[in-house]
């Protein structure tokens, strides 16, 4: 389990990190945390001719305030992410999920834009993107552009980036909510999610002003759902929201069977914490009222 | 916790030593990472070995072309079978069983691969990394055979064979019988049945399994360090297979890391490595990768077991019957055969219970699969699991509570010794002190109170007993493997006091995570009169005694253990008699302590390394008749071995939600007899039941209808981790066994009882479901099964 041979360049820029994956001819490969990339090497599931290490790079770790929304660079570890007080106050739903990612030697290396670009749909920053409706900043030979969570996530471990862009920053507007939850199973504490539920509501004096719901681990890109959003705000703020809530989110996903969980049990699964998580959420909104 | 029940503690002459939770010797260098692995051998230049290995499950090898693969860069050689027909004889895993095929260890597949992850060729190059880019150079034609996945379809007619000159493929077949059990489950009160099912499982030593042959040109000599547990065994197999006598061809385990079995069978790539090592006049090192160590180490369980168990009215069972079938994977282990881990299972079936009549009939199959080996528990696991199951499950059918049914049915003190229906006896030990012990910590009338409250909220909590009984410290009359001609039921100790009067104890067991540096220590130092710091233990090396096993089947503290207080005491009389020149004292009145030899009474003394100046060094203060050698050896035989025994309690939690199960409580009460170091059990108890959790909860090899192997890494085999395995309270029962000591072996026992009693708690829990557990690991996928059959069952009902 050795990998095959390649070649390994340092850039300081970002302009020189992508001179250097244009060189490649589309055969070389990113290296941010390596926490997913090292272990597909070492199996010679990718077989890059050079590994361009963005490490050297000064200026991509940072989280900052701009106001309606929060930018994040690119090499930020998912450590700091989970620690930072300005991801505790104005991305909750975020903090509280950078705890699942992994185990703690893995969040001391992973970087946000690495776990983005890795597309892994039980993984929890794909869906924290999707759930914010992030824009992501690339970069590339042509330039500059900004792509939509939703946009970007094509497939399992597929994103939609051309072969010589870079990630160098994301974008989180922050909602304006009073009541959020995030909730999340998985066989053991920091294994990959077999179903998990991001939900956030505004509550009103007799329904829901607005919700934002976004799922992982039953679909092969993270989902963020729309219809179900749209539906929970029509629902009355009765004892029975909850059971109601459960079945709409159920009713917009159908997992497929793998190993460590059939489609029905994920499904059971979603369900359950789909009540969990809204009755966490309203609570909330109800103490903060 | 932990509390001691001494049932009768013996009289030793002021024991310090052992019984004493003295930390262990080995903690500072394995700790702090100044242990010697195989892998961190530095021979001269060494060689660097891969293995290509087959990715068909069953196939026949038309051609393999090296060529390409011979110019690599860095490339010194690469082998096939052909290559290295003549320079080695197959080694047979032979058994006297009737009924059992005997498949050959052969180094690199020859003519037909029977598994995925099987070795077909092996390139040996200047590094790791320059001989994996060359296995991908090397071309094979494969002619595609029909796989065999599942045992049922090995049996099946017209299955296709994977060892076609044993004509079928049942490579071991064997039925166990006493009394009439037809006549007595047909009399029975209350039967109960189920088909029960342990699935495949990985030993997963944290160290994989690691190789490195050592070539001295001088004499044409080998040493092969490996990460193994039988270092005895492997040394005169190969010996054998290479016509190498003993004295060319040393065999060490250094330190190990784990091995649960995986590392106690010959391997074809230890094999190969001195094969190459040889050919190429080179030393030569491999160390498994997680891929590799994970589908071609011999693997747990796979069986299935019909069994029925039939009581009388009072709740005492009278009879028992199974029917077992192993998937033992392609091909036998030498030693232990195919059969070890099958037929262990109806062997031990009966377990601690008075079962007046018994049939268990066993058949082990051959599967495109890597064989089933050693696994810590050998059979005893799903033995448990069934018996525990099916007493619980009498014990629902008569109302009869299940800490009441075991009482009414285990061997009793007054009983012993006992044969249990398959033929095994029991030596006297705590059984019934054990389930005592154990319902006493967990505080069982208690945790009944709580679960009926838990109940009317709607809480699933469930309590699980599981007892049984193991042979440990087997001696030469019982073999550890049915059928087996090679001896393991001896094992020496040599103990030399040198011309410094430093005492060096020389052991052919050999240690991997045992700890036995320091109680093979603390023994000699009770037993010779040393201090414990003085004694240094050197296990696991072939040139230290004539002949030695290893280390497996609980053994170690019975065999060498019992080794090391006889040539103790030898070597003590030898000083005293030294002594007794020097103090002008007679013999019997000199005591032997701290390393020194006092005259009773007096302040004269002499110290060891005096007595080894007068011996060795200084030759006035002697007559030369008195000048006997400072050295002992020992070898021990306990004859028959020893009975440990143990009661584990659970109480989980099924989250009816989520359908996890949380394990709120555990209570382990065992009979390991005189305890050595009280530290080193606890680790042992508390290590055995995590694989146990692991077993009930968690690990299952999973194999497709083609023989994929498709838990290959850590990410989808699941092991429990430490958020996983809770804290547990370990009671010791220390009943004292007839052999040297009084110890018996206790480093297998956590896991055979926990997955049975996990298993008989969660169905407890369940049972507003009136749900069936029979099938382990039970996953959250599989309570999720479960409770939507008995859903749809309700639903179905009231419909009616």
């Amino acid at each position: 389990m050795k990998p095959a041979s390649f070649d390994y360049a340092s850039p300081a820029t970002v302009e020189a990190a992508i001179e250097a994956l244009v060189a490649s001819n589309g055969e070389g490969k990113v290296l941010a945390g390596g926490q997913s990339l090292l272990p597909l090497l070492n199996f010679r599931m990718t077989r890059p001719s050079v590994l361009v290490d963005l490490n050297g790079i000064e200026g991509l770790s940072y989280i900052e305030d701009r106001g309606d929304r929060i930018a994040i660079g690119a090499l930020t570890r998912h450590r700091d992410l989970e620690h930072s007080p300005l991801v505790a106050s104005r991305l909750p739903v975020m903090s509280a999920a950078m705890r699942h990612v992994a185990h703690l030697a893995i969040r001391n290396r992973g970087t946000i834009g690495g776990g983005l670009a890795h597309a892994d749909p039980a993984a929890e920053l794909p869906m924290l993107a999707a759930f914010y409706d992030a824009r992501i900043s690339v970069q590339g030979p042509n330039g500059h552009r900004v792509i939509a969570a939703q946009e970007f996530f094509v497939d399992a471990l597929t994103n939609c980036l051309e072969p010589h862009e870079i990630v160098v920053e994301i974008e989180f507007p922050i909602l304006d909510h009073d009541g959020w939850a995030f909730e999340e199973v998985a066989r053991r504490f920091g294994d990959f999610a077999l179903a998990s539920i991001a939900v956030s509501v505004r509550r009103g004096p007799s329904r829901l002003e607005d919700a934002r719901i976004a799922v992982m681990g039953v679909a092969d890109t993270p989902l963020r759902l729309k219809a179900a959003e749209a539906e929970l705000v029509a629902l009355a703020l009765d004892d029975e929201i909850p059971e109601r809530f459960s079945e709409i989110v159920v009713a917009q996903v159908s997992p497929n069977d793998d190993l460590h969980a059939s489609g029905e049990y994920r499904g059971h699964l979603l369900g359950e914490l789909s009540k969990r998580a809204l009755r966490t959420a309203l609570a909330q909104a109800e103490r903060a009222a | 916790m932990n509390s001691d029940h001494r049932a009768s503690p013996s009289e030793v002459l002021r024991p310090k030593n052992v019984g004493a939770p003295i930390k262990r010797t080995e903690d500072p260098r394995l700790l702090a990472g100044s242990g010697e692995y195989t892998a961190d051998r530095k021979p001269d230049r060494p060689l660097h070995l891969a293995f290509l290995r087959s990715g068909l499950p069953h196939a026949r090898i038309v051609r393999i072309d090296t060529a390409a693969a011979l110019e690599a860069p860095g490339v010194v050689a690469v082998f096939t079978a052909e290559d290295i027909a003549g320079d080695f004889k197959p080694v047979i895993p032979f058994s006297r069983m009737p009924n059992y095929y005997a498949t050959p260890i052969l180094p690199l597949a020859s003519e037909k691969v029977r598994y995925v992850g099987e070795a077909v060729a092996a390139v040996v190059a200047t590094s790791r990394y320059l001989a994996e880019d060359a296995l991908e150079l090397i071309e094979i034609d494969y002619e595609p055979l029909r796989p065999v996945a599942r045992a049922e379809m090995a049996v099946a007619d017209g299955a296709p064979l994977l060892h076609e000159e044993a004509g079928t493929n049942v490579l071991i077949a064997r039925e166990f019988s006493k009394g009439d059990v037809a006549a007595d489950l047909g009399v029975a009160a209350v039967r109960v049945r189920g088909r029960f099912e342990m699935t495949r499982k990985a030993p997963l030593a944290m160290e994989p399994r690691s190789y490195t042959a050592e070539y001295e040109k001088r004499r044409d000599a080998l040493t092969l360090y490996t990460s193994s547990n039988i270092p005895g065994i492997v040394r005169d197999a190969i010996s054998e297979s290479l016509s190498l006598p003993g004295h060319r061809l040393r065999v060490v385990a250094p330190d190990v890391g784990g091995s649960f079995g995986s590392k106690g069978s010959l391997y074809p790539e230890e094999l190969l490595i001195c094969i190459a090592a040889r050919k190429l006049r080179r030393s030569v090192k491999w160390t498994a990768d997680r891929l590799e160590d994970v589908s071609s180490s011999s693997q747990a369980f796979a069986e299935i077991v019909d069994a029925e168990m039939g009581f009388d009215a009072n709740g005492v069972a009278t009879s028992l019957q199974a029917d077992v079938i192993g998937d033992v994977g392609a091909f036998s282990i030498y030693p232990w055969t195919c059969g070890l881990e099958p037929v262990q299972v109806v062997s031990f079936l009966p377990g601690p219970y008075k079962i007046r009549s018994y049939r268990g009939a066993v058949r082990g199959v051959a599967t495109c699969k890597p064989p089933t080996g050693p696994y810590r528990g050998v059979g005893r696991p799903i033995s448990t699991f069934v018996a525990e199951r099916l007493m619980d499950m009498g014990a629902k059918a008569l109302g009869i509570d299940p800490l009441e049914i075991r009482r009414r049915n285990l061997v009793r003190a007054e009983e012993f010794p006992y044969r249990i229906a398959s033929g095994i006896i029991w030596d006297k030990t705590g059984f019934i002190e054990c389930l005592e012990a154990a319902a006493a910590a967990a505080g069982y009338e208690q945790l009944r109170k709580q679960q009926a409250e838990a109940r009317r909220h709607g809480r699933l909590l469930g309590i699980g007993i599981a007892s049984y009984a193991e042979l440990t410290g087997i001696g030469s009359r019982i073999a550890v493997a049915p059928g087996m001609p090679i001896n393991t039921g001896s094992e020496t100790a040599r103990i030399t006091i040198d011309s410094t009067g430093a005492i060096t104890a020389a052991f052919g067991v050999a240690s991997h995570g045992q700890g036995l540096e320091t109680t093979l220590a603390q023994i000699v130092a009770d037993d010779l009169g040393a201090r414990f710091e003085d004694v240094r233990v050197i296990q696991g090396d072939s040139d230290e005694v004539p002949m030695s096993t290893g280390t497996y089947a609980s053994r170690s503290a019975v065999l060498g253990g019992g080794a090391a207080k006889h040539a103790s005491k030898i070597l003590r009389e030898k000083i005293k008699r030294v002594a007794s020149h020097l103090l002008e004292a007679n013999a019997d009145d000199l005591e032997v302590t701290e390393g020194k030899v006092a005259v009773l009474g007096t302040d004269r003394a002499v110290s060891f390394k005096q007595i080894a100046k007068a011996v060795y060094s200084d030759m006035k203060t002697l007559p030369i008749d008195a000048r006997e050698e400072l050295t002992a050896t020992y070898t021990y035989d306990p004859i028959n071995g020893t009975t440990a025994a143990a009661t584990h309690i659970a109480m989980v939690e099924v989250d009816p939600a989520t359908c996890f199960v949380k394990i709120h409580k555990f209570v382990v009460a065992e009979d390991c007899g005189r305890i050595i170091n009280p530290m080193i059990v606890d680790g042992q108890v508390h290590g055995g039941v995590a694989q146990g959790i692991g077993a009930a909860l968690f690990e299952e090899l999973i194999y497709d209808e083609e023989g994929q192997l498709l838990t290959a890494s850590l990410v989808d085999y699941v092991i429990p981790s430490a958020p996983e395995v809770p804290l547990m309270d370990v009671v010791h029962v220390e009943s004292e066994s007839a052999v040297a000591g009084g110890f018996r072996g206790m480093g297998e026992g956590g896991t055979i009882g926990a997955p049975a009693a996990i298993a008989n708690a969660i169905a407890d829990a369940l049972s507003p479901f009136d749900a069936d557990v029979s099938v382990l690991p039970m996953t959250p996928e599989r309570i999720f099964r479960l409770m939507q059959n008995a859903k749809f069952k309700a639903k179905e009902k009231s419909n009616d």
